[in-house]
């Protein structure tokens, strides 16, 4: 090991450190608009699903046979749920629930985290709601393959809507502190 | 001048075709959904140029443009306009409602009318700039 140190970090617990993301000062607005098109891709995977079952064919190629399964209110709970959490976890105030001490009140910090909480707690419901659509109604209901497309698809819209909200967020509060580095 | 003139008019050009290639992929199958397209290409840059004025003191949010809400909005809300206007046709496609060729054709169009407003809005900026 003979490598020179030149930034020895004694803090750092791995060998190698991990690749800067460092893309400047658009950092910020490069994740505000992956998280926009993150948002757009989970609606329409969705809609994308109702859409086709509103339009599904048989699927033998029989004129006579119905699709056997359609997408009900059913499949949209979940996204709904999501729905709801994104909106919650993006009004509050980034600033109140990292909680410095002295700066506002510390009921106001734990009322912030609270709602935190509840956010998350919907948009992780609504992920555990569209798995447990998946399995009950599409995986476990014994249908063609084609159909569990409907359930992947709302899956994925609830993956999409979470990583949208955390890439949102992580966008929303590198640059809070730039500016706190630039304030001192 | 003469190279902004150049640039005017093979910008015009080429709208003029990203439109005809999405009305071609409506009229040729008689079928006029994907004239939505158009639409929301169109309205894809409108957050953009709202929403930093919303922001009460223009001075400070176009120097200082991190870190303010409505400049965020108008972003995602643009991000969301934008893979809309892609999703769509594949969306119509998909569920047989429109033709296949169809769709490609109005999301070609679709991305050269996109293209060509972020084109001009990039070659005219620095008057833009003077502007305010």
């Amino acid at each position: 090991m003979s490598l020179p140190r030149a930034n020895y970090d004694p803090r750092r617990v791995c060998i190698n450190p991990f690749p800067d993301f460092s893309l400047g000062t658009h950092r910020r607005t490069i994740g505000i608009y992956l998280a926009g098109a993150l948002f757009a891709f989970g609606i329409w995977i969705f809609l994308d699903a109702a859409i086709l079952s509103a339009h599904a064919k048989s699927p033998w190629g029989d004129k006579d046979q119905p699709a056997p399964i359609h997408v009900t209110f059913v499949d949209w709970v979940p996204g709904i749920c999501s729905l709801l959490g994104y909106i919650v976890v993006n009004l509050i105030d980034k600033d109140r629930v990292k909680g410095e001490d002295g700066f506002g009140d510390s009921r106001a910090v734990w009322r912030a985290r609270l709602i935190l909480f509840i956010g998350f707690a919907l948009m992780a419901g609504g992920l555990a709601g569209s798995v447990t659509v998946l399995v009950l109604k599409y995986v476990l209901g014994e249908y063609p393959e084609q159909f569990n497309y409907y359930g992947y698809a709302n899956v994925t819209q609830s993956i999409a809507l979470m990583l949208s909200a955390v890439i949102l967020w992580i966008a929303q509060s590198t640059s809070s502190e730039y500016e706190y580095n630039l304030t001192l | 001048m003469g190279a902004g003139l150049r640039t005017v008019i093979l910008l015009s050009f080429v709208l003029a075709v990203g439109f005809l290639l999405i009305i071609l992929s409506c009229a040729l199958w008689q079928n006029w959904l994907p004239l939505l397209v158009a639409l929301t290409f169109v309205l894809a840059p409108l957050p953009n140029a709202v929403f930093p004025h919303c922001c009460g003191a223009d001075e400070y949010a176009t120097s200082f443009e991190e870190g303010s809400g409505p400049v965020d909005f108008g972003r995602f809300i643009t991000a969301l306009i934008v893979i809309t206007g892609f999703a769509f046709p594949i969306v119509l496609a998909h569920s047989e409602i429109i033709n296949p060729k169809a769709c490609a054709m109005s999301i070609v169009g679709g991305g050269l009318v996109y293209g060509t407003i972020l084109a001009y809005a990039a070659a005219f900026k620095q008057e833009n700039s003077e502007y305010d």
